[in-house]
């Protein structure tokens, strides 16, 4: 699996040939690891939630509705770290694809326009939807330098939710669309409440499927071509590498990830509006990504899941909590307040501390240190240009 | 390890912030069953049988603060009166809030999360909440399928409700088990009575309607503006302002070349009611201002307030609409109910738009829990929850609340007839300004 | 398109070329646009919103042109400096409302507009300090999440000091207050920002231009590198970037007070994405550049107000922004690069 940087947190005392076996094995067997993987956090998350102290928050069924909509967010930085993370494309705006997703399904399965088309096939449609959007964005962007770049996404990501919010002939507008049928699999129809299983286990499952895709394109042609443009496009371009093609890839192919979470999102909530689809949401997948650690596909999605559960859960929490541990002064704070406060805290130290992120691509790190660097204790600088 | 150094760090700052604050906010009584407090020292008889929660789902943090903290308020002064009272049948009532702003504004995803926390849990047998009908769209159909009492103090877009308007895809578990009840007049009664008093009490013929671009706002300007059109009236312009909207300047410049005389506002304060007040008064509009509930947050000392942001003198002669009775012996009281009990908050500390639907809502839910417990007094968790919502949703019972006598119709919607009209005295309160009741209007059986 | 004198091109375009007339030219055709449109009443509107678009989207591009940051915590600076501009009047100052004597309207606007923006400059410099210069080496990213970071808390120590409702400002030049010039009634307020707002512009023009530090700061602008071999201290270079720039947005910040009276924690966050869209609009590094941006944005944003097309006014300025690009991928007034190495 993927290790933890070296250079920092001392990682003596394992087996180094136990370590390197296992990673040598997962290199060369990904989709096994992924599954593996997967299945372990399939059966472990459920099981840690029943012990204390997280046992005396929530029951086991809240812990496994958080972990869904984590997992929503865990696709989104996948999605997300393709663009960039692999291809150092800077988007701002991903938001915009995970609504088109979204509306996507809504409008093929809600009252408000009478459709009532089934959840499975619409995954693929949502997904072909949004790289479709993912194409259009991409193409007019193709010469832009990367803060330019990053400004234009942020357009198109302000302007998705604007545009659906003042359509209402076709969107209803501020009102969303509601009444989305949820999931069914033959006569059973996923239930809203009280058994979180069959969403957590199709998320899950997409999860899985996606890790497993983009592990792939990540060892093909197609992700080599990704990461030469990320490192430097004028090299690519010279070295026979298609930049139009790749980055159009890039975008689209991030966009489906988007685009799958958001079909999820529009059946499980069975309500879509333009207010769930705001920068916020670009930024929060955009640190997830970031403090993941760019480019490490497992690292993002930790990262994912760990910046929802502070953001959701623990942040939210902490009133209860200090009410629940009685501790004298901090039980009198009316912690919601200082919610913002503790997360910029919480960015900006994790920045400081880390800037490479919680697990950094141990590829970038192979490509960028030589042995003297890493004697110097480098931070490693993979999108800039710093001098050194 | 970094992660506890981080943490201590954390909690440091918070700590550093919170001393240097003005004044600490209590929390809400949310106290652990496990520990003892003045207040429950008082209510000796309290608790004796445990403890029973109201969950409260609003947003109660950033911006949206404004709008959820006043609110919850209300809702928890309900609460503390019901426990030092004696408690609800040898129960002890806690409040129980939750959230659901996102960086500052209400999110339908965290909301979604916080029902299913309120469904849950089996103590939990009645919600206050939400504030914004688009949330309500996502926690009804969670609410439904698990039979929990909700009631909500604001919301008043139709769909939620009325199955002409698509309210049964929100309940499609229970179509006929009625868990949702409001206390807010749907946008189709609110929006068209404005429009009657404008017409025929203030004598506007050219209105200049602007919205929210919200859900309520949208909604009760659509509808305000279908009564307009059908009275005869003109509409000067119809302009839509995003809540984050603070420059109102262009819209008002370009509504003057139209000779409007009167304006509607569709939304809330915390949209922007009050710098565009105050801008056209800054541009020589003079002409009177309108509005529904959302506009009627309190007089001129009230953090927020339409009457503090604008002042008093620009707000002069503003006119909004109420889902209450107007002028009842019991509103003074609330008020200063009100005051007395969160006199030593930092924030907030006197009544909002909502607190008083708040506490309505609160005290229909501990009402229909005491009924219930009357008849069985040894149900267990479920049944109660079952036997709450029951009771509230009958449409043969009625509660006295602030708002005045409300009874539910077959779909969950206020029976209350009455609409009230208030309207901005910059005299009143000593001076300070405030709304004061002009008259109200019954609809009979609407 | 640099001219070539090589090249047999004629003189007239080689000149017009040389001065870089096209975007200038440009903004005044659209000006006039606008003006034909909107009217004079709504053309003044739009000339002082965009002249604290303006001066934010000065800071922004300094600081991006000196170390590629987007510094997404200088609209909360600008947010910061209105909050500190009316502490200044409220409470030492002890304003209320309109100042009618010249004499001390002038001394109280000069010690407002000096305290917020030394103090704001200050604040600039503490962030750079604490927060973005030991990121300096690191992934480009970094810094940018830290910025949001920092963000989140200046708007939350705001929101916890202040509350999170609007705040009512001393409104010291009477809003009321207007001047009838050829015709046409302006409001002092209006006249009063965008003088301010030109004068900063031109007396930074001049300071980059003329002074050391500003050679400094250009050339640590071009290479980093060059510039330190000529003996350019970097640290105290970029410093004194976030000090000017900052001082710019909390000048910003006091021209907000006063113009609408009203001040909100939230303020920040809108304004610096505009003020970020102003700069890259404008070519981003590029000072006069920001100018233009702003005032670009102010007049998209009012045009859109007036056809009746509010609602839509973001999108506008975005799509503006797009087109731009696509034709000019630097920006109005930025250089034509080629490929970045």
């Amino acid at each position: 699996m993927s290790a933890i940087a070296g250079s920092t947190a001392g990682s003596t005392g394992t087996d180094p040939g136990l370590r390197a076996r296992l990673r040598d094995f997962s290199n060369r067997h990904r989709s096994i690891t992924v599954i593996v993987g997967m299945a372990i956090t399939a059966i472990a998350l459920p099981l840690i939630v029943l012990l204390p102290p997280f046992s005396s928050f929530s029951g086991q069924n809240i812990w496994l509705d958080g972990f869904t909509i984590a997992g929503i967010y865990v696709l989104l930085a996948l999605g997300l770290n393709i663009v960039v993370g692999l291809s150092g494309l800077l988007d701002l705006g991903y938001a915009a694809f995970f609504a088109i997703g979204a509306y996507t399904y809504a409008f093929a399965a809600s009252p408000f326009t009478g459709n009532e088309f089934p959840f499975w096939p619409m995954l693929l449609v949502g997904a072909l939807m949004a790289a479709t959007f993912g194409i259009l964005l991409g193409a007019p962007t193709l010469r832009l330098r990367g803060d330019y770049l990053a400004i234009v996404t942020l357009g198109f990501g302000e302007i998705v939710p604007i545009a659906i919010l003042n359509s209402s002939k076709y969107t209803d507008g501020p009102n969303g669309i509601g009444g989305i049928t949820p999931p069914s699999i033959g006569d059973f129809l996923f239930p809203t409440t009280g058994n979180p299983w069959p969403f957590y286990l199709t998320m899950l499952a997409l999860i899985t499927l996606s890790m497993i895709l983009i592990y792939r394109l990540q060892d093909s042609r197609l992700g080599r071509a990704w990461m030469a443009i990320r490192e430097d496009e004028l090299a690519a371009a010279a070295n026979g590498v298609n930049t139009v093609t790749t980055k159009l890839l890039a975008f689209a192919l991030g966009a489906s990830t988007a685009g799958l979470a958001g079909v999820f999102l529009a059946s499980k909530l069975q309500t879509v509006t333009p207010n769930l689809f705001r920068f916020d949401v670009s930024f929060t997948v955009l640190a997830m990504v970031v403090l993941g650690g760019m480019g490490n596909i497992w690292g993002v999605a930790v990262g994912a899941f760990i910046i929802f559960m502070i953001q959701s859960v623990f942040l939210k929490q902490l009133n209860l909590f200090f009410d629940n541990v009685n501790v004298p002064i901090l039980s009198d704070i009316d912690f919601l307040q200082y919610q913002f406060l503790l997360y910029g805290v919480a960015l900006v130290a994790m920045m400081l501390l880390r800037p490479e992120g919680l697990f950094p691509s141990r590829r970038r790190r192979r490509e960028l240190h030589t042995e003297e660097d890493a004697a110097f204790g480098e931070l490693g600088d993979p999108m800039g240009a710093a001098p050194k | 390890m970094k992660i506890t150094r981080l943490a201590a760090a954390a909690a440091a700052a918070a700590l550093l912030v919170s001393a240097c604050s003005s004044g600490s906010t209590p929390s809400p009584s949310a106290e652990a069953s496990a520990g003892a407090s003045a207040g429950a020292s008082a209510a000796a008889s309290a608790g004796e049988k445990g403890t029973l929660k109201i969950g409260v789902t609003l947003p109660l943090s950033g911006g949206a603060a404004a709008d959820g903290q006043p609110t919850l308020k209300g809702a928890i002064l309900a609460v503390d009166q019901a426990n030092e009272a004696g408690g609800i049948g040898g129960y002890k009532i806690e409040v129980l809030p939750l959230d659901h702003a996102v960086n500052g504004k209400y999110n339908e995803q965290q909301a979604a999360q916080d029902m299913q926390t309120f469904a849950a849990d089996a103590a939990v047998i009645g919600v206050v909440g939400p504030y914004n009908s688009a949330v309500g769209k996502v926690q009804i159909p969670i609410s439904n399928e698990a039979g929990l009492l909700q009631c909500s103090p604001a919301n008043t877009n139709e769909s939620l409700t009325k199955p002409e308007f698509g309210a049964l895809d929100y309940r499609k578990s229970f179509p006929d088990r009625i868990n949702y009840i409001r206390v807010a007049a749907t946008d189709d009664i609110q929006g068209p009575a404005m429009a009657t008093y404008d017409y025929s009490k203030l004598g506007l013929r050219n209105v200049l309607i602007i919205d929210d671009v919200t859900t309520f706002g949208k909604g009760v300007a659509d509808n305000f503006q279908t009564k307009w059109e059908e009275l005869g009236g003109t509409v000067a312009d119809r302009v839509g302002a995003p809540p984050d909207t603070t420059d109102f300047n262009g819209i008002i410049s370009a509504a003057k070349g139209k000779n409007p005389d009167g304006v509607y506002y569709g939304g809330v304060v915390t949209s922007g009611a009050g710098l565009l007040l105050k801008q056209m008064r800054q541009q020589g509009l003079d002409i009177p201002f309108t509005g529904p509930d959302g506009i009627v947050n309190g007089p001129g000392d009230a953090e927020g307030s339409l009457i503090q942001i604008a002042g008093k003198d620009a707000a002069a002669g503003s006119y909004g609409s109420l889902a209450a009775i107007g002028d009842f012996p019991g509103k003074a009281d609330f008020t200063a109910a009100f005051e007395e009990h969160f006199k030593n908050d930092a924030d907030f500390n006197t009544p909002g738009a909502y607190s008083g639907p708040a506490h309505a809502c609160a005290t229909i839910i501990l009402k229909s829990l005491d009924e219930f417990l009357k008849t069985s007094p040894d149900a267990d968790q479920a049944a109660i929850r079952e036997g709450t919502r029951a009771w509230a949703s009958d449409t043969s019972h009625s509660f006295d609340t602030v708002l005045g006598t409300e009874s539910f119709d077959a779909n969950g919607d206020t029976t209350l007839p009455f609409i009230s009209f208030y309207t901005v005295d910059p005299a009143a309160k000593d001076g300070i300004g405030d709304w004061v009741f002009k008259e109200q209007i019954n609809f009979g059986a609407e | 398109m640099t001219t070539n004198a090589l090249s047999a091109r004629p003189t007239f375009v080689a000149t017009f070329q040389r001065l870089r007339l096209g975007p200038y030219l440009f903004m005044v055709g659209f000006a006039l646009v606008v003006y034909l449109i909107i009217g004079p009443e709504q053309f003044v509107n739009a000339l002082t919103i965009g002249s604290i678009y303006a001066l934010v989207a000065i800071g922004y591009t300094m600081v991006y042109g000196i170390i590629e940051l987007i510094n997404f915590a200088h609209g909360d600076v600008f947010m910061v400096g209105a909050f500190c501009s009316m502490y200044v009047l409220t409470t030492p100052l002890g304003q209320t409302g309109p100042v009618t004597d010249p004499p001390a309207l002038a001394v109280i606007l000069f010690i407002d507009f000096a305290v917020t923006m030394l103090v704001m400059g200050t604040l600039g410099t503490a962030i750079e300090r604490f927060a973005y210069r030991p990121l300096r080496n690191a992934p480009r990213l970094a810094p940018l999440i830290t910025a949001i970071g920092v963000s989140f808390i200046l708007q939350n120590i705001i929101q916890i000091i202040y509350g999170p409702s609007p705040i009512n400002t001393p409104q010291i030049i009477d809003p009321a207050a207007r001047v009838v010039v050829g015709g046409l009634s302006i409001g002092v307020i209006n006249i009063f920002i965008f003088v301010t707002a030109v004068t900063l512009m031109i007396g930074l023009q001049m300071f980059v231009s003329r002074t050391r530090l500003g050679r400094a700061m250009r050339s640590t602008a071009q290479d980093r590198e060059a510039a330190q071999l000529m003996g350019v201290d970097i640290n105290r270079t970029i410093a004194a970037t976030f000090f000017i720039g900052s001082a710019l947005a909390g000048a910003a910040g006091v021209v907000q007070g006063l113009y609408f009276g009203n001040i909100q924690f939230t303020l920040g966050f809108q304004a610096g994405l505009k003020a970020f869209t102003a700069a890259v609009l404008g070519g981003i590094g590029n000072i006069t550049g920001a100018a233009l941006g702003g005032f670009l944005i102010g007049f998209v944003e009012v045009t859109a107000a007036a056809q009746g097309y509010f609602v839509w006014a973001q999108a506008a300025v975005f799509a503006v922004l797009i087109i731009t690009l696509v034709f000019r991928p630097s920006g109005l007034l930025g250089q034509q690069l080629g490929e970045r190495t």
